[in-house]
C-alpha cells in the first residue's frame, strides 16, 4: 500500500510537471497556485479513499469530488454553504465562467492577464487530467497512457501561439511524464521483493536489470524513428527534407489564413497567386481623407537571396511606443518636399498576413494592440503573433511629395553607408551589367540613373504587361524579363530594383494595393489591385517610390512629377492620377483589367506563378535512398562475386602452372621426381585451400549442411551420396575434396586438377538443385557472406562487451558504495 | 606414389612393393576367413603397427581362426597358448629349471618367446597370469629370476576374448586392456559369405593349407616403411584432441592414455600404408578412434545405466569434434577460439 500511496503522490506532482506550459499563456503565476491546491485535494482525497481501500469507481468519485470543492473554494459565487459547500448557484456560477471563458479566449492575447473564467478553465482542465492520471496510474496501472492527458495540456498552448513554442515547459513536462513511468517501475519491482545477485548480493533499487539492455536498444530504435520518420514524410512542413529539398524558396507560401512569421512570407508567390484568381473579393476598405493616396502598402521585399527578393525579417518597437515622424527627419532638407499629413482608416475585410497595410508614411496609430510593431526602415506595421485578419484600425500618416530638382540635388549615398551592402547587393549577372551601363552613362546623379532606367520600361521600349508569365525574381528571370519585355507588376518592380541596384543606388520592391472602387473617399480593394512597385533610396530624403508598371495596364496607377508615366510623354509631367484613377470611373476601372486579365487566367494555373524552383526535390530524395538500399543490398552479393572471382583465378592459375609443371615432369617414372620449391608447394596448398573455401561457401550459399567436424573427404562422400551433385560433379567434388585433403595432410599438395572447372560444375549442380528461392537467395544474399559478416560483428560486440565489462570492474573498485557501512561486503 | 625411392638397410618398401606384400597377406587370410575383409585389414594395420590385438566376439565366428590365419599367412614362430583358470605365469612368460648336467639353472623359454602369439581366451586365465603378459606386451621383454629377455620383433599378441560368458572368466584388468592397441569384433559373416563358407569349409578346414606368402624380415620392412609415413600437424592435433575429448567427455569416467595416443596414430600410419597412401588423414583416425579406444576407456554408471556402450560413446565423439584447421578458424566454426595454445579440447555437446 505504500508503494501505490507514492505513486499517487508521484502522480500529482508529474500533473503538476506537465501543466507547465500554461506558463507561457499566463502573465503571472497565479494559475500555478491554484492549480497547485486543485491537485494537491485531489491527490489527499485519493489517497484518503485508497486508505480505506475503496473500489475504483470510488475513487474517482472522491476525486471529482475534490475537485469540485477547490474550484468551490477558488472561484466562489457568494452563494456556497459555509463558504466550501457548492450549491445550485455555484455551478451556476460555473456555467456563466465557462461561458466567459469561451469569448476571454477569443477576445485575449497572450500573454493574459489573471482573468476569473481563464484560470477556472485552467484549473478546472489540469484538475480534470491529475483525476484521469491518477486513475489510469494508481488505480489501472497504466502509466504510460497518462502521458496522453498529460501532452493534451501541452497542446493548449500550441493551439493558442500562432508561432512556435519554446520546447522547455515540454521538456519539464516529459520530465514529470518520465518520473511517472520510473516510479510505478520500481514499484512494480519491488512487488518482487528484495532482488539479490546469485552470489546473494542486494541489488540497488536504481541498478538496471539484465534486460535493460534490450530496453535501451528497443529505446533507440524507437528515437531513432520518431526523428527520422517526420524527415522522411514530405507532407510535413519546415522538415529537415523539406529545408533541404526546397531552399527555402516555396515555404511559408503565405497562405491567406494563415499567419507565418513576417520574416518568411513569400510576398511575391502570394501576389501572382491572388492576381491570377480568377473570382474577384474584397481584401481591404479605406476610407482617408487624403484627395489622391498613394499605394496602401503593407510590404516590403528588400533582400536579396538566391532565389531573388525576399523579405528581410523586420525589426522594431511596439506601436503603442510611438511612431518616427519623417517630417522631423529631414527638416534642413525640405527644399523641394512637400508633406502633408492626412488620415485614414481601414478596415481588413479578407486579408489575413502579419503585416497591417497603411500609407507611408504612418505617424500615429488607434486600435492597434501593442503586439503589432513598426519597423522605421522597412515602414512596414508587423507582429511576431497577431494577424491582420478582421482588423479594423485608424491611423494618421504624412504623405510626401518630391520635385525632381529635390531628388536631383539628393548626395550620392557614401560608400560606407550601411545601406550601400543592405540595398545594393545584387548577383552579378552580365546582361544587366551591361544594360545598366548603357542606360546610365553620362548620368551624373541618383536620380538622373535612376530616372532613366524607370525611363526604360516603356511601350516604346517593347515593354507590355501580361500576368501569364514566370513570376521569379532571380538573376536568370529577371534576365528572362528584360528580353522578352513581357511581365506584371512584380517583373517589373524587381527588375528596376535589380537595374538601380546594380546602378549602386538602394532600392527594394514594395508590395500593396492601388487605390481603385472609389466611392466618396471610401476606396474598396480587391485582390486584382495588389501591386509591386519599387522604392529608391535618396540620402537625405529617404524611400522614394517608383512604379515601372505601364500604367495603362494598373487601375488606380499613380503618377508622380519624379516619375511621370514614360508612356505617355505628351501628357503633362504632373499627370497626377488623383483624377485619372479615381475618376475613370469605378466601374470601369474594375472592369477592364478584369478584362484584360480573364482570358490569361484561364490558361493559366496559378501554381506556375510561384517562384520558379523547379518543383518539389523529395521524389529526387526518395530514389536516391531507393537506389543507396539498392547498392547496399548489392553489397554481399557483390562480395560473394569478387571473392569467388578471386578464388577462381588462383585456382585457373594453379591448373595452367600444373600444366607446365607436369610437362618437364614428364621423364620417367622412377628416375626423377619433380623436387617443388617450397614456394610452389605453398602457392598449390594455397591453391586448393581456395579451391575448397569456394566449394564450402557454395555449399552454405546453397544451403547445404557444412560439418565442422567432417573431412574434406567425408563431406564429399556426403554430397555424392545424398544425391546433390550428378555425373560430372561427383568427380568433380571428389577432386576439390582430394586436392583439399591433399593440401592439408600429405606431403605433397595435388598438383594437377582443374579445380576451376571442378568448382564450375559443381556449383551448377548445386544450383540445378537447389530450389528457385534458395537460388535466389544465393544469388542476391549469399548466406556465406553474411553468416562471416555476422560472425565477425558477433566478435566485435564480444570484444567490446568484454572491454567494456573489463573497465567496469576496474571503476567499481573506486566506488564509493564499496565502503557504505550497511552494504555487505560481497 | 612419390618420394620413397630411397632404400637402405633394413629400410622401408617402395609402395608398389608394400602394396603386394600386404596385399597377399590380405589375400591369404581372406581364404579362411570370408567376407570380412575391413577385419583382415584392421588386424594387418595392427601388426603393422607393432601392436597387439583383441579379438571380441561371441563364440563360434571365427576369432581364433584369424588369429591363426594371420600368423601362418607370415612365415615366422607362432605359439598358442590357450587360457585357462590353472594357468601360471611361467607358463606364459618361461621358467628356469635345474639342469641335472651343467648343475646350473637353465631358462625354458614361455609361449611369449614367438614372433606372433596367439592367446585364446584370455579372460578366462587369472588376473595373476594375464599379468604375466604386462611386461612382454609392452616392453617386449621378459624378466625371469633377475634375468631380462629381449623379443624377437616383430612381437604381436593376438588374443581372443567372449564377452557373453562372464561365469569363470577375470575380466582384463585395465592396464592389460590399455596394452591392447586395438579391439576388433569379428561379426557375423553376411549370408553370401556364410554360404561361401558352407562350401569352403564344408570338408576340411583349409587353413591347413595356408602356405605363408611373407616372412618376418619382409613385415620388418612392412613396419619400417609404416613408420615412415606422414603425419601432418594437423593430424597430431586432431589424434590429440580426440583423445582428450574422452578425457573430457561427461559420460566416461575414464578416458584414453597417451600410449592410446600414440597407438592410435600408429595404427593411423599403418591403414594409410594399406591404403597405399603416403600420408595420414583424419578420417583414418576417425575410422580407428572406435577399434583404438573404445575398450581403453570405462564409462561413467550413468552412461552403463543408459545402455550405452563405449563404442557409441566413442563414436559420438568422433562426430562431434571438429577438424583443427592448420592455417585459420573456420569461419563456420561459432565456437570460441581456443588460442592458449595449451592445446584445451575443442570438445563441446553439439546443440541440436
Amino acid at each position: 500500500m505504500r508503494g501505490r500511496r507514492h505513486l499517487g503522490f508521484v502522480a500529482a506532482a508529474a500533473t503538476l510537471l506537465a501543466a507547465a506550459p500554461m506558463s507561457t499563456i499566463y502573465d503571472r503565476w497565479t494559475w500555478l497556485v491554484q492549480c497547485a491546491v486543485v491537485v494537491g485535494l485531489i491527490a489527499g482525497a485519493a489517497t484518503l479513499t485508497r486508505w480505506w481501500r475503496a473500489p475504483v469507481w470510488a475513487q474517482g468519485l472522491s476525486m471529482v469530488a475534490a475537485l469540485l470543492l477547490g474550484l468551490t473554494w477558488i472561484f466562489p459565487s457568494g452563494q456556497e454553504l459555509v463558504s466550501l459547500l457548492p450549491t445550485p448557484g455555484t455551478l451556476t456560477h460555473f456555467g456563466s465562467l465557462l461561458a466567459s471563458s469561451g469569448e476571454d479566449m477569443r477576445s485575449y492575447g497572450v500573454p493574459v492577464q489573471d482573468l476569473d473564467s481563464l484560470l477556472f478553465i485552467t484549473a478546472l482542465g489540469v484538475g480534470g487530467v491529475a483525476i484521469v492520471v491518477d486513475l489510469l496510474t494508481v488505480g489501472m496501472r497504466r502509466p504510460a497512457l497518462a502521458g496522453l492527458p498529460m501532452l493534451a495540456i501541452y497542446s493548449v498552448p500550441v493551439a493558442v501561439h500562432v508561432d512556435s513554442v519554446s520546447a522547455v515547459p515540454f521538456v519539464i513536462g516529459a520530465v514529470g511524464f518520465l518520473w511517472l513511468l520510473a516510479a510505478d517501475n520500481v514499484d512494480r519491482v519491488r512487488h518482487f521483493g528484495r532482488r539479490f545477485t546469485g552470489d546473494g548480493r542486494d541489488v540497488d533499487v536504481w541498478e538496471p536489470s539484465p534486460l535493460a539492455a534490450a530496453g535501451r536498444r528497443l529505446a533507440v530504435i524507437g528515437v531513432a524513428v520518431a526523428v527520422l520518420l517526420p524527415l522522411a514524410v514530405p507532407g510535413m512542413t519546415s522538415g529537415l527534407l523539406s529545408q533541404l529539398g526546397t531552399g527555402g524558396g516555396g515555404e511559408g507560401n503565405g497562405r491567406p489564413g494563415q499567419g507565418g512569421s513576417p520574416g518568411r512570407v513569400n510576398l511575391f508567390a502570394q501576389l501572382s497567386g491572388e492576381l491570377n484568381r480568377s473570382e474577384q473579393r474584397d481584401m481591404v476598405k479605406v476610407t482617408t481623407n487624403d484627395p489622391d493616396p498613394f499605394y496602401l502598402r503593407f510590404a516590403v521585399a528588400d533582400d536579396f537571396g538566391r532565389t531573388g527578393f525576399g523579405p528581410r525579417s523586420p525589426e522594431g518597437a511596439p506601436v503603442t511606443q510611438g511612431l518616427p515622424d519623417p517630417r522631423d527627419m529631414s527638416r534642413e532638407q525640405n527644399a523641394g518636399i512637400t508633406r502633408t499629413q492626412y488620415q485614414a482608416e481601414v478596415e481588413i475585410v479578407d486579408f489575413a498576413m502579419p503585416f497591417l497595410p497603411v500609407y507611408t508614411a504612418p505617424v500615429s496609430t488607434r486600435n492597434v494592440d501593442g503586439n503589432w510593431r513598426y519597423d522605421p526602415t522597412m515602414q512596414v506595421l508587423y507582429s511576431e503573433r497577431a494577424s491582420s485578419r478582421n482588423k479594423k484600425y485608424s491611423f494618421e500618416f504624412v504623405r510626401s511629395e518630391y520635385t525632381p530638382a529635390a531628388l536631383a540635388a539628393a548626395p550620392q549615398l557614401a560608400p560606407e553607408h550601411a545601406f550601400r551592402k543592405l540595398y545594393t547587393t545584387v548577383e552579378p549577372v552580365r546582361e544587366v551589367e551591361e544594360l545598366v551601363g548603357r542606360l546610365t552613362t553620362g548620368k551624373r546623379n541618383d536620380y538622373d540613373r535612376v530616372r532613366a532606367i524607370y525611363d526604360h520600361f516603356s511601350r516604346k521600349n517593347g515593354f507590355s504587361y501580361a500576368l501569364n508569365t514566370e513570376g521569379g525574381t532571380s538573376g536568370q528571370d529577371i534576365v528572362n524579363f528584360l528580353t522578352n519585355k513581357v511581365g506584371f507588376c512584380q517583373q517589373y518592380a524587381a527588375a528596376m530594383t535589380w537595374l538601380v541596384r546594380e546602378a549602386g543606388v538602394p532600392a527594394r520592391v514594395a508590395f500593396g494595393f492601388t487605390s481603385a472602387n472609389r466611392s466618396s473617399n471610401t476606396y474598396t480593394l480587391t485582390n486584382n489591385n495588389l501591386h509591386a512597385w519599387t522604392e529608391v533610396y535618396f540620402t537625405g530624403i529617404g524611400w522614394v517610390p517608383f512604379d515601372p508598371t505601364p500604367a495603362a495596364s494598373i487601375t488606380g496607377s499613380w503618377r508622380s512629377e519624379w516619375a511621370p508615366d514614360p508612356d505617355a510623354p505628351e501628357q503633362s509631367p504632373t499627370a497626377p492620377s488623383a483624377s485619372a484613377g479615381p475618376t475613370a470611373d469605378p466601374s470601369a476601372g474594375a472592369e477592364s483589367p478584369d478584362g484584360a486579365e480573364r482570358p490569361l487566367d484561364e490558361a493559366f494555373d496559378g501554381g506556375a506563378g510561384i517562384a520558379p524552383d523547379s518543383g518539389p526535390r523529395w521524389p529526387l530524395w526518395v530514389v536516391a535512398v531507393a537506389v543507396l538500399l539498392v547498392l547496399l543490398l548489392t553489397v554481399p552479393a557483390l562480395r560473394r562475386v569478387l571473392l569467388r572471382r578471386r578464388r577462381q583465378v588462383r585456382a585457373a592459375a594453379a591448373a595452367s602452372t600444373l600444366a607446365s609443371v607436369t610437362a618437364d615432369g614428364d621423364v620417367p617414372p622412377g628416375v626423377a621426381r619433380v623436387v617443388l620449391s617450397d614456394s610452389e608447394l605453398a602457392r598449390a596448398r594455397a591453391d586448393a585451400h581456395a579451391a575448397w573455401d569456394e566449394l564450402v561457401d557454395t555449399l552454405v550459399d546453397f544451403r547445404v549442411r557444412v560439418d565442422p567436424a567432417e573431412t574434406p573427404r567425408a563431406t564429399a562422400d556426403r554430397l555424392v551420396r545424398e544425391g546433390l551433385t550428378a555425373g560430372t560433379a561427383d568427380e568433380a567434388v571428389r577432386l576439390l575434396g582430394h586436392a583439399e585433403e591433399r593440401a592439408r595432410y600429405a606431403r605433397e599438395p595435388l598438383r594437377h586438377g582443374p579445380l576451376a572447372d571442378a568448382l564450375r560444375s559443381v556449383r551448377r549442380a548445386l544450383s540445378a538443385g537447389a530450389d528457385r528461392r534458395t537460388r535466389l537467395v544465393a544469388a542476391t544474399l549469399p548466406p556465406s557472406v553474411l553468416y562471416r559478416w555476422r560472425l565477425a560483428a558477433m566478435d566485435l560486440s564480444a570484444g567490446f562487451v568484454g572491454f567494456t565489462g573489463r573497465f567496469r570492474d576496474r571503476l567499481l573498485r573506486w566506488s564509493p558504495r564499496r565502503v557504505l557501512a550497511n552494504r555487505p561486503s560481497r | 606414389m612419390t618420394q620413397q625411392t630411397w632404400d637402405e638397410l633394413g629400410g622401408t618398401l617402395p609402395s608398389d612393393q608394400f602394396r603386394a606384400a600386404s596385399d597377399a597377406i590380405v589375400a591369404n587370410i581372406e581364404e579362411v576367413i570370408e567376407g570380412k575383409t575391413a577385419t583382415v585389414r584392421l588386424a594387418l594395420a595392427v601388426l603393422l603397427a607393432e601392436g597387439h590385438l583383441l579379438i571380441e566376439d561371441v563364440p563360434g565366428v571365427g576369432k581364433t581362426k584369424l588369429a591363426k590365419a594371420l600368423a601362418r599367412s607370415i612365415d615366422c614362430s607362432v605359439r598358442r597358448i590357450q587360457f585357462t583358470p590353472d594357468l601360471l605365469p611361467s607358463d606364459v612368460t618361461g621358467v628356469s629349471v635345474y639342469n641335472q648336467e651343467t648343475h646350473d639353472f637353465e631358462f625354458k623359454p614361455g609361449a611369449v618367446f614367438a614372433n606372433l602369439v596367439v592367446g585364446d581366451e584370455i579372460n578366462r586365465a587369472s588376473p595373476k597370469t594375464q599379468s604375466a603378459l604386462l611386461e612382454c606386451m609392452e616392453e617386449r621383454q621378459v624378466t625371469v629370476d633377475g634375468v631380462t629377455y629381449e623379443l624377437q620383433t616383430p612381437f604381436m599378441v593376438i588374443a581372443t576374448q567372449n564377452p557373453i560368458e562372464m561365469e569363470g572368466t577375470y575380466p582384463l584388468p585395465e592396464a592389460q586392456r590399455d596394452r591392447f592397441t586395438a579391439r576388433i569384433a569379428m561379426g557375423y559373416p553376411d549370408p553370401g559369405a556364410e554360404l561361401a563358407m558352407l562350401d569352403v569349409h564344408g570338408g576340411r578346414d583349409p587353413i591347413h593349407e595356408l602356405r605363408p606368402v611373407s616372412d618376418a624380415a619382409t613385415v620388418r620392412k612392412l613396419i619400417a616403411t609404416v613408420r615412415d609415413v606422414h603425419v601432418a600437424d594437423a593430424v597430431k592435433q586432431y589424434a590429440v584432441d580426440l583423445v582428450t575429448a574422452t578425457r573430457e567427455s561427461p559420460d566416461l569416467r575414464l578416458g584414453a592414455s597417451p600410449r592410446a595416443t600414440l597407438q592410435l596414430l600408429r595404427t593411423a600410419r599403418a591403414v594409410a600404408a594399406l591404403e597405399g597412401r603416403d600420408y595420414v588423414l583424419p578420417d583414418d583416425l576417425q575410422a580407428l578412434a572406435v577399434p583404438v579406444l573404445a575398450h581403453r576407456v570405462i564409462p561413467t554408471a550413468d552412461a552403463q545405466l543408459a545402455r550405452r556402450t563405449t563404442d557409441a560413446i566413442v563414436s559420438e565423439l568422433v562426430h562431434r569434434l571438429a577438424l583443427p584447421h592448420e592455417r585459420q578458424r573456420s569461419p563456420y566454426d561459432t565456437r570460441p577460439p581456443s588460442g592458449d595454445g595449451t592445446g584445451r579440447s575443442q570438445y563441446e555437446p553439439r546443440r541440436r
